[in-house]
């Protein structure tokens, strides 16, 4: 706790830590992401999501010093320096690599001195993941979860006042998953900032304060976590799935249907509520011998305000 | 992490769970542990050298042939155990992690190089080990040739950084290692011999592989016609130098580029 109240008694709390200014990175195909500008205050959890190959992590990484842009700029704390910023953030990549024959003890003994943490803060943040217990095993014989664990622990350790997370959630378990809420929450709590690249809008909902939804590397909207869901008061989620053709289009056409889309595993649609409206779904189906195998309707949450903002699923 | 091992079939042994563990603070400590750790491909990695260098030095090899032989085996080792690890490193996301850490490039590619040339320095050590018991060479011409092997395994460590910081792949940075040390040895005089005069005796000069040639052809019995004991360790001493600041020097391209 000293040594966050001393770092952050270096830091403006008034002013945003992460700026990024038209920032753009493409790569030769013409993927890639931007131009973006976003700026995260202390205390803010910013999300950035999308579906694959939407640029998130491209920009996740350009904000986390690990590429440069190829367009525009990004201040850390004020100044642009990468170097001089890296003293005061961690993050976590998608990828779980690890010194992997050593321990998670050993592994966090590197990357708590690389970041000057203290070594008394080193176990507690072990405990805390939930890998206190199998600390001195070599991570090559853990599970892909608590490597995850050890990965996110590595990062948390010290309370760095700016964290990254790539896709945080991958391989944890429904108690990982709360672990790491919980773990994100208090950071916002302390007025440190965080930034998430992640198509689990579950765990956004549960942690975001600020979400930007990226498609095709531009975004498509950037507003805090209360203002998307607002705009989809008095809206309901309608998923099914069927056999035969595909009555997609004929859905789209439905009275109070706003959006239906194919999806992953079915069609999901998103309509007004109103009288009628499964009766005139399931007279469609029926129309075009489209037979229906499930259908499930349940209040929409971040992905269904995706889906109604570009059209598009986040699971496609 | 990378795993500095030209020889890497073996799958990693983790070590037993037992007392504490020693904690690296250091990033060569923990790249040395790893590798320390993988028990049966580092035994392989001590030993393959020893099955080239005791036939050897104990059939009564032409000097001149041997010599050869143990120079380009030294290069190999010190060339494709850094480029192929570090690329390998890029591949599995450990450079990426190394790469935000409030840690100096040129001190993150220097402790990389370090971890992976202890290693290689102790394959050389048992090559002229095997050689000191069987051909009982002059001590001096032994130690010079001793620090020439280190100084060139630093020298193609650094190469081998080089060709990490110009391609994502292993197998492509194999292609690159033998694009540049096949020239590279030749112009070491390994397969013709270094000309009285000439670019060619030129270029030798400042090739560590020449020097390093000459010292095992000397060692074996042979009468290389620049041999030199303190010529050997003047250009040791230089070769290293030089390779240190070249490998602090890549750091910075070997983090900056990201895997495509």
């Amino acid at each position: 706790m000293a040594r966050l109240l001393s770092s952050l008694s270096e830091l403006s709390l008034t002013e945003p830590w992460l700026v990024a200014d038209g920032l753009s990175r493409r790569y030769r195909n013409g993927r890639g992401v931007g131009p973006v500008s976003l700026q995260v205050r202390p205390g803010e959890v910013q999300a950035l999501v999308g579906p694959n190959g939407s640029g998130k992590t491209t920009l996740l990484r350009c904000l986390a010093t690990r590429t440069r842009p190829g367009t525009g700029t990004v201040a850390w704390f004020g100044q642009p320096n990468r170097e001089q910023a890296r003293s005061r953030l961690a993050v976590v990549f998608d990828a779980t690599a690890h010194a992997d024959e050593l321990s998670a003890r050993q592994n966090l003994a590197f990357f708590g001195t690389a970041r000057k943490i203290k070594p008394d803060l080193w176990e507690p943040a072990l405990e805390e993941s939930g890998v206190a217990d199998v600390a001195d095993d070599p991570l090559a014989r853990l599970s892909y979860g608590m490597r995850r664990r050890v990965l996110l622990a590595e990062a948390l350790v010290g309370d760095p006042p700016l964290l990254f997370l790539d896709e945080p959630t991958l391989g944890l378990d429904v108690s990982g998953c709360q672990w790491l809420a919980e773990a994100v929450r208090a950071r916002a709590r302390m007025g440190l900032a965080t930034c998430i690249s992640t198509n689990d809008t579950d765990f956004v909902e549960e942690v975001a304060s600020t979400v930007c939804f990226l498609v095709d590397g531009n975004p498509v909207r950037n507003s805090p976590l209360g203002d998307l869901l607002a705009e989809l008061g008095g809206t309901r989620e309608i998923k099914l799935t069927y056999r035969g053709p595909s009555p997609v289009a004929a859905l789209g056409r439905v009275s109070g249907v706003e959006r239906a889309v194919q999806a992953e595993g079915g069609i999901v649609i998103l309509a007004r509520q109103r009288d009628g409206l499964l009766a005139n779904i399931l007279a469609t189906l029926g129309d075009l011998d489209a037979n229906l195998v499930d259908l499930t309707v349940r209040d929409p949450g971040l992905a269904d305000c995706f889906l109604k903002l570009t059209g598009r699923s986040l699971h496609d | 992490m990378t795993e500095h091992s030209d020889l890497t079939l073996s799958r990693p042994r983790p070590q037993a769970v037992g007392a504490p563990r020693p904690r690296p603070t250091q990033l060569w400590q923990l790249e040395l542990r790893g590798t320390l750790a993988r028990r049966r491909a580092l035994l392989i990695k001590l030993l393959f050298p020893l099955v080239l260098v005791i036939p050897l030095v104990t059939t009564g090899a032409p000097p001149f042939f041997a010599g050869m032989l143990l120079t380009v085996l030294i290069a190999m080792v010190g060339t494709v155990g850094t480029g192929v690890s570090i690329t390998r490193a890029r591949g599995s996301g450990w450079l990426d992690r190394l790469a935000v850490l409030p840690l100096p490039a040129w001190r993150v590619g220097l402790e990389l190089f370090f971890a992976g040339w202890l290693m290689d320095a102790l394959q050389a050590t048992l090559v002229l080990v095997v050689i000191a018991i069987a051909a009982r060479p002059d001590p001096a011409t032994l130690a010079t040739t001793w620090l020439l092997a280190l100084s060139a395994l630093a020298f193609s460590g650094a190469i081998g950084l080089g060709i990490a910081a110009l391609t994502d792949h292993p197998g492509e940075a194999m292609l690159y290692l033998a694009v540049v040390l096949a020239p590279l040895l030749f112009l070491s005089g390994l397969f013709t011999g270094v000309p009285a005069e000439g670019i060619r005796y030129w270029v030798a000069q400042v090739l560590p592989f020449s020097y390093l040639d000459e010292g095992f052809q000397l060692l074996l019995g042979g009468n290389p016609p620049y041999g030199d004991p303190w010529g050997f360790l003047i250009a040791a001493l230089v070769f290293m130098g030089l390779s240190l600041v070249a490998t602090a020097a890549l750091g910075r391209a070997v983090l900056g580029r990201t895997a495509s």
